[in-house]
């Protein structure tokens, strides 16, 4: 029953919403930008992070910090923090917990199966995975030697199978380019996200689907961007659009046919709430495109918080803390490379 | 050790004649290599000063490739690099070397070539393929920087060492063999020199000895005549001079002669 949430929510997901409710207020604000965008040498960053949240975690980092330590023991944090409140969840709340690592799972996945096609050793490949996508038979994806082994073997098992089901037929994945199956398994992935938000209902559905729209959007002008001037042809772009979202279906129908990005303008601007990113942009130029969707989706993912009694507020504390790391990762490179001028390029304040 | 010793050679003309040609030779030798060194050294110096603009410019470079970097992980996420990584199966930039030759040195010299296409166009499709993208272009131009510069720094160090090794002989000519030569040579004529005084001595002194000796015999021939003319006279007289004063001269000699 749509309104009615505040009677019934709490029994099971209060506790949870009130820790990430609580960990959100642990996210850097402007003012802690402001000092790390201050300072010289990494290890003032690292100061500066000891008395966030994150003190903990950098402390016992010996003393030439390089810029990669502080984006892995970030990142661990947060994998913390999501293990912690993954194995307080009942369902549906922990099914919807995991579907948000689906996206770095099926990552994992394709980065060890290129690896293993090219012969590469699996031990190295387990270290490079991100850590939010790790499932426990991932090991055993190095085993397979052509891609209907490993569907057979390992990935029916996994929560992934559908994906490789449901849009790929065995003779495609021998031959299919990496990109594309990673993209088709992404499409696949947030057309079951969506569905299941929708099974959910309530607050949570129409919180998640407008999430999850502008993802789908992103995605598909970023493909079409991307794919000019490549040889992936107009009827592949159209199969990797999603098919949801405030551009479905008109919008892809004029998406597949661009070739220049100031077709893709165009096209864009005929939708509002995009037609203000694609202001900001002079013409000719999709440089900074990527940062103004950052900027748009950590507006969208800060407004989740507003409502209370969905699970929205999971799915948005995940993101926002990415980009924090994002930022963290951002800020750290310029000081070490000594681009300080270069610093607010990119950084998207949250608060 | 002497700087002006000398070839120790038997002192003939047909020495000499080849003293003279090798000394001729060494001379010929000591202008070809000494503009040898200079051209060398003017090859030198236009190296030097390609190298320091080189290298200015890769420190910029290097930079805007490190940045570029940055900005595809910001985008595409902080895997980028090992999605890349593990997509490659052959560089798709390879590096062949040629020889050149400059003044008569071989030197290496460095070129790239693309080998193949990469597949990788698609990389970071869904997000973030631009950066990676202009990320490529920053390296490749990174790379054809460094290859230059590899070109420029051997043909550096190998021409140092042909200028020293052609300086070395030239200066071995100049202050070694030249000498050399030319005190054998003014050896060789001064023991030529010494022969024929020599001989002409040797000459003077035979022609004394015979005029000597000339004389002598006349003088020798001319006593003769003289006794044998006395002789004669003397046998006239009743007594061989000869005889009456041999038995006065030489009394105690004789054993016959008791008295």
């Amino acid at each position: 029953m749509y309104g009615f949430e505040a009677m019934t929510f709490n029994i099971h997901g209060g506790y949870l919403e009130a820790i990430v409710r609580g960990y959100r207020a642990g996210l850097l604000t402007a003012a802690d930008y402001n000092n790390l965008c201050q300072c010289e040498t990494l290890d003032d960053i690292k100061m500066h992070l000891s008395a966030t949240e994150y003190g903990p975690y950098l402390q016992n980092e010996p003393s030439p910090l390089h810029t990669t330590t502080i984006v892995e023991k970030c990142t661990l944090k947060l994998v913390d923090e999501y293990k912690h409140m993954l194995c307080q969840a009942t369902e549906p709340l922990s099914t919807f917990l995991e579907y948000i690592t689906y996206g770095h799972m099926i990552d994992n996945v394709v980065l060890i199966v290129t690896g293993t096609l090219h012969e590469r050793d699996v031990q190295e490949l387990l270290e490079k995975c991100h850590p939010l996508g790790m499932f426990d038979s991932i090991a055993t994806l190095a085993v397979a030697q052509n891609m209907r082994e490993l569907y057979r073997l390992v990935l029916v098992d996994t929560p992934l199978a559908p994906y490789f089901s449901e849009c790929i037929t065995s003779e495609d994945l021998d031959d299919m380019n990496i990109e594309i199956m990673r993209n088709t398994l992404y499409k696949a992935y947030l057309e079951d996200f969506y569905k299941f938000c929708q099974k959910l209902g309530g607050a949570t559905a129409e919180i998640m689907s407008d999430l999850l729209a502008f993802e789908a959007d992103r995605r598909a002008v970023n493909i079409t961007i991307n794919s000019i001037g490549t040889e992936l042809t107009r009827d592949d772009r159209r199969k990797l659009y999603s098919n949801f979202g405030l551009l479905y279906p008109y919008g892809h129908e004029e998406l597949a046919v661009c070739e220049d990005i100031d077709q893709v303008r165009g096209v864009m601007e005929k939708y509002p709430p995009y037609q203000s990113i694609f202001s900001k942009l002079s013409y000719g130029e999709s440089q900074m495109l990527d940062k103004a969707f950052y900027e748009e989706e950590v507006k969208r993912l800060c407004l989740a918080f507003e409502q209370q009694f969905h699970y929205g507020v999971f799915f948005a504390y995940m993101r926002l803390r990415e980009q924090e790391i994002r930022n963290l990762m951002w800020i750290s490179e310029c000081v070490a490379q000594n681009q300080k001028s270069r610093v607010h390029d990119s950084v998207v304040f949250i608060f | 050790m002497a700087q002006n010793q000398r070839l120790t050679v038997v002192p003939t003309v047909t020495m000499l004649g080849v003293m003279k040609s090798r000394l001729v030779g060494a001379t010929r030798g000591h202008a070809l290599l000494k503009k040898k060194s200079d051209a060398l050294t003017v090859q030198f110096r236009q190296i030097l000063k390609n190298i320091v603009t080189t290298k200015e410019s890769m420190g910029e470079v290097m930079k805007d490739s490190s940045f570029a970097l940055i900005e595809a992980k910001y985008v595409a996420g902080e895997n980028i690099k090992h999605i890349v990584l593990e997509n490659v199966q052959n560089a798709s930039i390879k590096v062949r070397s040629r020889q050149e030759n400059i003044a008569g040195v071989k030197i290496p010299k460095f070129e790239y070539f693309t080998d193949g296409e990469t597949k990788n166009d698609l990389t970071g499709l869904a997000r973030g393929g631009q950066q990676v993208q202009q990320c490529r272009a920053a390296y490749v131009k990174a790379i054809e920087l460094l290859v230059e510069l590899a070109s420029l720094q051997t043909s550096f160090l190998t021409l140092d060492e042909a200028i020293k090794t052609t300086n070395r002989r030239v200066n071995a000519l100049e202050n070694v063999v030249k000498p050399r030569l030319e005190n054998t040579i003014t050896y060789i004529k001064g023991e030529l020199d010494e022969l024929e005084r020599e001989d002409f001595f040797r000459l003077k002194k035979i022609q004394g000895y015979k005029k000597r000796e000339i004389e002598r015999q006349l003088a020798a021939s001319k006593q003769f005549v003289e006794e044998q003319f006395a002789e004669k006279v003397s046998l006239q007289k009743g007594i061989s001079i000869k005889s009456a004063q041999n038995l006065l001269s030489a009394g105690e000699k004789d054993e016959d002669i008791i008295f």
